[in-house]
């Protein structure tokens, strides 16, 4: 039989990562269907599993007035129930599946399945969320961009958990969430779009923008979200068809068996130039 | 590995491999055949149970995350009023045609009336979705748990 | 007592099935029993050249081809499937052996270190492919009139085609048959709706007698024709089984390998020729019919039949030439599916009539109306529309209730309207009744009433329905009437549980004898009454030319569907579907109701999100995640109503219900889409990724 390992705490299951070759589990909602092989049979899991959501330091809530530390196992459902995350994100998790699915699924798993269309992907790319990665020995804090690499490719070292996730306790002053899916409930992503707008006047101060299922990660790019910033909010008419332009350039959907690339590189464009109309509108 | 829960009602200590799903253990471990398996990927929701009071869906959780839990099939169920306003109401409003989902339904049911026990429409369809039936079209189910919540004012 | 027969009365299984009592066969074990698992094939098209299998540890069995007794091949309409694959495979799916075994890790074990070489060959994949090579299984053609006459006078020719994409059935209880050799007998229990299907099935392939063999139907968790000749495949496969190893043998199929290997709604591609008179109205019609069959052809010839009988609508078209095809290709076979070829045609003819309205400048309901066929009207099939046919009255409800007119003309950018009017074919094609003999038993036993009929529930409420029939009939309680347990060795053979048939030709009979057995009711303790069905007399058929009644009377409905496109994405928002139906008479509202609901939400899945392509004879679309059926979230509004319209021959005057639904809810929305967008709709299903290039080629 195999062996799976049910540690009581964080320091206990980084010891047992850091000796054995493990497969975490943490609510399983992406692992059990990946591995799946059949009625009665076991999942394939490649190694020994690693049981984590229970872990009490792994599910933990703090809020201050700079930071949100959101615990990776903490379950979507807890999460929405908490309503103290940003609207933006709180909108991107209920639209996930379904309420029994985010009753186990986490957070921590849907970062690092890195599923080109995970659904918390994109809020947290575009709001510069950073990742806590603890080892035995050490603990590291890193972004988004820096721990996806492509499509369920993880920087993750092997004696590492992924324990919690940090975002800014901020609100913006205008977002936009949008999401396109294969049906109205049980939705997969066919494409998203996160938009987030803060002004200083008649001016725009901060402009974050973040494309989802368009590409191998999530599509965001600071070059272009700079040349926005400081924009002032009548003249972004003017600049708006260079900026689809730019992002024209770096969407790169594919065709599979939910969307096609023509669809989603077209509807990505025409609901971020919806966007910005309604920035104008503000 | 040894894992302990509760299983409607009743603590129960199990030797199981860590992976085994829940589905496979309550279904051919513990006999209890009312929780169905349509499709293995938490699509269809013929599995759910109330894991700890919320709907969770069977086929997906391994058996070391059932450690500790409190697990709830429509067997467990079965004697209590709820359940038989559930039942009596899905009969009048013709919820149930080939039955295979109903059980599921069943749990989604209970564990929205649990949480919000006079639902609207809207709150109903966010509760059952992820109950997939390919018999009825939905509607005479939504009915059926707006009578259910009609006829059982004070029970949840 | 002189109840209502359409007041609602509570399904006899409900309460079974909610607390989870009911059992299906997944849920049934057997002493000793043995899993099995199947090794499909991995290409589409080609030759077996070797098989390397591992050490088989004991109490492991594999099975194939040269297990069979008797013949290797499924028996149905066309009998060209093989139970296992022999030398050459057809579709990436196919079975070619099973592994037999008490442990089901070591089963996947040994399937996994099975290895078969192949001689892969050019697959043919597509419509288009099979057509320029030929690939074909049936050619049939009938007509009415002289076409090439009208043609020669027309005022205009109209050329034009249509297409509809594949279906799944996703009964959500996936396909399963245990199959038990005691006493010198097969014993198989499964999923399914035909037993006596299975029973001929079995014979051919184990070589037994009638005697030896028995099929016992189980709770069935959903089948929409997806059980109706498919299971006779698993039956044979478990039989054999169960016959070398000495075990009971189950067969419960994963989801994904029962999406990729289980039979599907066949594909349509329909051409159009029409010639306008000087009216502009349509005074010929040529229609080419083109189905997609899949790798071997098994029920389809008669899935064509109905799809080409069903061609002309309700619609009196005075020329008529229609030609059907069924073209072989590499992929999936296809099968029956609610509808069975009628939604296909059905489709494709009112989206034709919607377009050529819309080309010629006139509003598409009132240009439907002037083709409209009436009672007594010659069918295309040169039979006679017999009985009423109310479609003016359904129309004028339905138009009241959605109010149409007014939405047809005012409704706001972004939404639209539409009406979609559909037929079904009540019974058996053709002359199928007849040759079927369909056969019940109603027995007096004391204070109760056995009703013994080959007609299984497989949700639909046949048990609940029949049962009412006889109790209403003889006057006596429901807990009265006995509903026989469908067994093959116990009750006679009424004919399959299809085509819409049992509530008119099963339930009719059981009428009849129930009502036969009424008068003799106090003076006999017991007795027994057997009735066989016949077709009344005045209905002709010729099946060689394909000429007379293709029906012996009609089902019809209208549907209008109201819709908003989203002008960003192009999602689909349906806000209210109505339906409007005339099944002769209603036996349970209630029941009924759910057959309408769930059939236009299953036909409104075929229109939106059920797509399912193939890329290299590989269906894309494998699993529930990727193929999605409608959840409770993608369901509208919908409100029904029925028009009464008795038929002499049907139990209190009902015609057929059961697939009338589905063939409404796509062409009304199609037909609404297409007003909303100002564009035609020639295909289905409309997903917004054809949505944008249908505005894209308008613009």
């Amino acid at each position: 039989m195999v062996k799976g390992y049910r540690p009581d705490s964080l320091q206990e299951a980084l010891e047992i990562k850091s000796d054995h070759a493990t497969s975490i589990i943490a609510g399983g909602t992406d692992l059990m269907v990946q591995k799946a092989r059949g009625t009665g049979l076991k999942p394939g899991l490649k190694n020994n599993p690693l049981f984590i959501s229970h872990l009490p330091e792994l599910r933990k809530f703090e809020t201050s007035d700079k930071f949100i530390r959101i615990g990776a196992c903490l379950t979507l459902s807890e999460l929405v129930e908490k309503g103290e995350l940003p609207t933006p994100l709180l909108n991107a998790i209920d639209e996930i599946a379904s309420i029994p699915l985010r009753n186990i699924a986490t957070m921590g798993g849907n970062i690092c399945n890195a599923s080109p269309a995970g659904d918390t992907l994109p809020y947290l790319y575009a709001a510069d969320a950073r990742l806590l990665l603890q080892s035995i020995h050490e603990e590291r804090v890193i972004t988004l961009d820096e721990f996806i690499y492509g499509p369920g490719q993880i920087t993750l070292e092997s004696g590492e958990i992924l324990t919690d996730i940090i975002i800014d306790n901020k609100a913006y002053d205008f977002n936009f969430y949008k999401k396109v899916g294969t049906s109205k409930g049980m939705a997969l992503s066919k494409l998203s779009f996160t938009g987030l707008v803060n002004f200083d006047g008649d001016k725009i101060s901060e402009f974050r923008a973040a494309f989802g299922a368009v590409g191998p990660t999530v599509v965001h790019s600071p070059k272009i979200e700079d040349k926005v910033t400081g924009i002032k909010i009548e003249n972004l008419s003017d600049i708006a068809p260079e900026i689809e332009n730019e992002y024209r350039k770096i969407i790169s959907p594919i065709d599979d068996s939910r969307s096609t690339r023509e669809y989603r590189l077209e509807t990505s464009l025409r609901i971020f130039h919806n966007f910005l109309e309604e920035i104008s509108n503000y | 590995m040894k894992i302990e829960f509760e299983i409607n009602n009743t603590q129960k200590i199990l030797e199981v491999d860590p992976a085994r799903r829940l589905l496979d253990i309550l279904r051919e471990d513990l006999d209890l055949t009312s929780v169905k398996e349509g499709c293995g990927q938490g699509e269809c929701g013929a599995c759910m149970v109330l894991m700890d009071d919320k709907a969770v869906n069977s086929c997906l959780i391994p058996a070391g995350n059932v450690h500790g839990k409190n697990i709830t099939t429509v067997e467990g169920l079965r004697s209590t009023e709820q359940y038989k306003t559930i039942e009596q109401a899905f009969l009048d409003a013709g919820s149930v045609q080939c039955g295979f989902c109903t059980p599921g339904m069943v749990i989604s049911a209970e564990a929205l009336l649990r949480k919000n026990p006079d639902p609207d429409e809207d709150e109903i369809k966010e509760a059952l979705e992820g109950n997939l039936c390919r018999c009825t079209g939905y509607n005479m189910i939504i009915e059926g748990v707006k009578l259910a919540a009609e006829r059982g004012q004070g029970l949840w | 007592m002189a109840k209502k027969i359409s007041d609602s009365i509570n399904r006899v299984d409900g309460s079974d099935k909610i607390s989870g009592r009911a059992k299906y066969i997944s849920d049934v074990y057997f002493k000793n029993q043995y899993y099995a698992r199947t090794l499909r094939s991995e290409i589409a098209k080609g030759r077996i050249l070797s098989i390397d299998f591992p050490e088989i540890p004991e109490n492991y069995f594999v099975i194939d081809k040269d297990d069979i007794p008797g013949l290797n091949q499924m028996r149905t309409v066309i009998s060209d499937n093989p139970i296992f694959a022999d030398n050459e495979v057809n579709y990436i799916g196919q079975p070619i052996l099973l592994v037999v075994g008490p442990d089901r890790e070591i089963i996947a074990e040994i399937i996994d270190q099975i290895e078969v070489t192949y001689q892969k060959e050019k697959p043919i994949l597509t419509l288009e492919e099979a057509e320029q090579k030929a690939s074909l299984f049936s050619d049939f053609d009938y007509s009415k009139g002289d076409v090439e006459n009208a043609f020669n006078n027309a005022s205009q020719i109209i050329t034009d085609q249509y297409e509809t994409g594949f279906q799944e059935h996703i009964y959500i209880e996936p396909q399963g048959i245990t199959a038990v050799h005691r006493d010198n007998k097969m014993f198989v229990f499964g999923s399914m709706q035909c037993p006596f299907y299975i029973q001929g099935a079995l014979e051919d392939v184990l070589c037994w007698p009638e005697d030896r063999l028995r099929v016992i139907h189980t709770t069935t968790g959903g089948a929409f024709g997806g059980k109706e000749e498919f299971p006779s495949m698993i039956a044979c496969q478990a039989a054999v089984a169960a016959l070398k190893t000495g075990h009971p043998v189950k067969i419960i199929y994963d989801r994904d390998e029962d999406i990729i290997a289980s039979t599907k709604r066949h594909p349509s591609l329909v051409k159009y020729k029409a010639a306008l008179d000087k009216n502009n109205k349509v005074s010929a019609l040529e229609i080419n019919v083109k189905f997609n069959a899949g790798a071997y052809s098994g029920i389809s010839p008669v899935v064509l039949e109905r799809g080409i009988f069903s061609a002309a609508n309700v619609y009196n078209f005075p020329n008529v030439k229609v030609n059907g095809k069924n073209y072989q290709t590499n992929s999936v076979p296809c099968g029956a599916f609610r509808g069975f070829g009628a939604p296909q045609t059905i489709f494709s003819m009112e989206m034709f009539m919607h377009n050529l309205a819309r080309k010629l400048g006139q509003d598409p309901l009132k240009f439907k109306k002037k083709h409209l066929i009436k009672r007594g009207d010659t069918t295309s099939t040169g039979g006679t529309m017999h009985g009423q046919v109310k479609m003016p009255e359904i129309i004028e409800k339905i138009t009241k209730m959605s109010n149409y007119e007014e939405k047809f003309n005012n409704l706001s950018e972004n939404r639209g309207i539409g009406i979609s009017l559909f037929i079904h074919g009540c019974g058996f094609t053709g002359d199928g009744e007849n040759n079927i003999k369909g056969k019940i038993t109603l027995e007096k036993k004391g204070e109760q009433a056995i009703v013994k009929v080959s007609s299984t529930d497989m949700g639909q409420g046949a048990e609940t329905s029949l049962r009412k029939i006889v109790s209403y009939t003889l006057e006596i309680p429901m807990e009265k009437v006995i509903y026989k347990k469908v067994d093959t060795g116990k009750v006679p053979d009424s004919g399959p549980t299809v085509a819409s048939r049992t509530v008119m030709i099963v339930g009719g009979l059981l009428r009849s004898a129930a009502l036969e057995m009424k008068e003799k009711w106090k003076q006999k303790q017991s007795m027994e009454i057997s009735k066989i069905y016949a077709h009344p007399d005045y209905l002709k058929w010729d099946n060689d030319t394909y000429q007379g009644d293709a029906y012996p009377i009609y089902s019809f409905g209208a549907n209008v569907v109201e819709v908003e496109v989203d002008p960003i994405t192009l999602e689909l928002d349906i806000q209210n579907l109505y339906a409007v139906y005339d099944v002769g008479t209603v036996i349970d509202e209630k029941g009924l109701r759910g057959q309408m609901e769930g059939g236009i939400v299953q036909g409104l899945g075929w229109a939106t999100t059920e797509v399912m392509e193939t890329n290299q004879g590989q269906l894309m679309q494998s699993s529930m995640t990727d193929y999605k059926i409608p959840t409770i979230k993608d369901v509208p509004e919908i409100e029904c109503d029925f028009v009464t319209n008795p038929y002499e021959f049907g139990p209190f005057g009902a015609k057929c219900a059961g697939e009338l639904p589905f063939n409404g809810p796509a062409p009304a929305l199609a037909a609404a889409v297409s007003h909303a967008l100002s564009v035609p709709i020639k295909k289905i299903p409309l997903r917004p990724e054809n949505l944008l290039k249908e505005i894209k080629n308008e613009n």
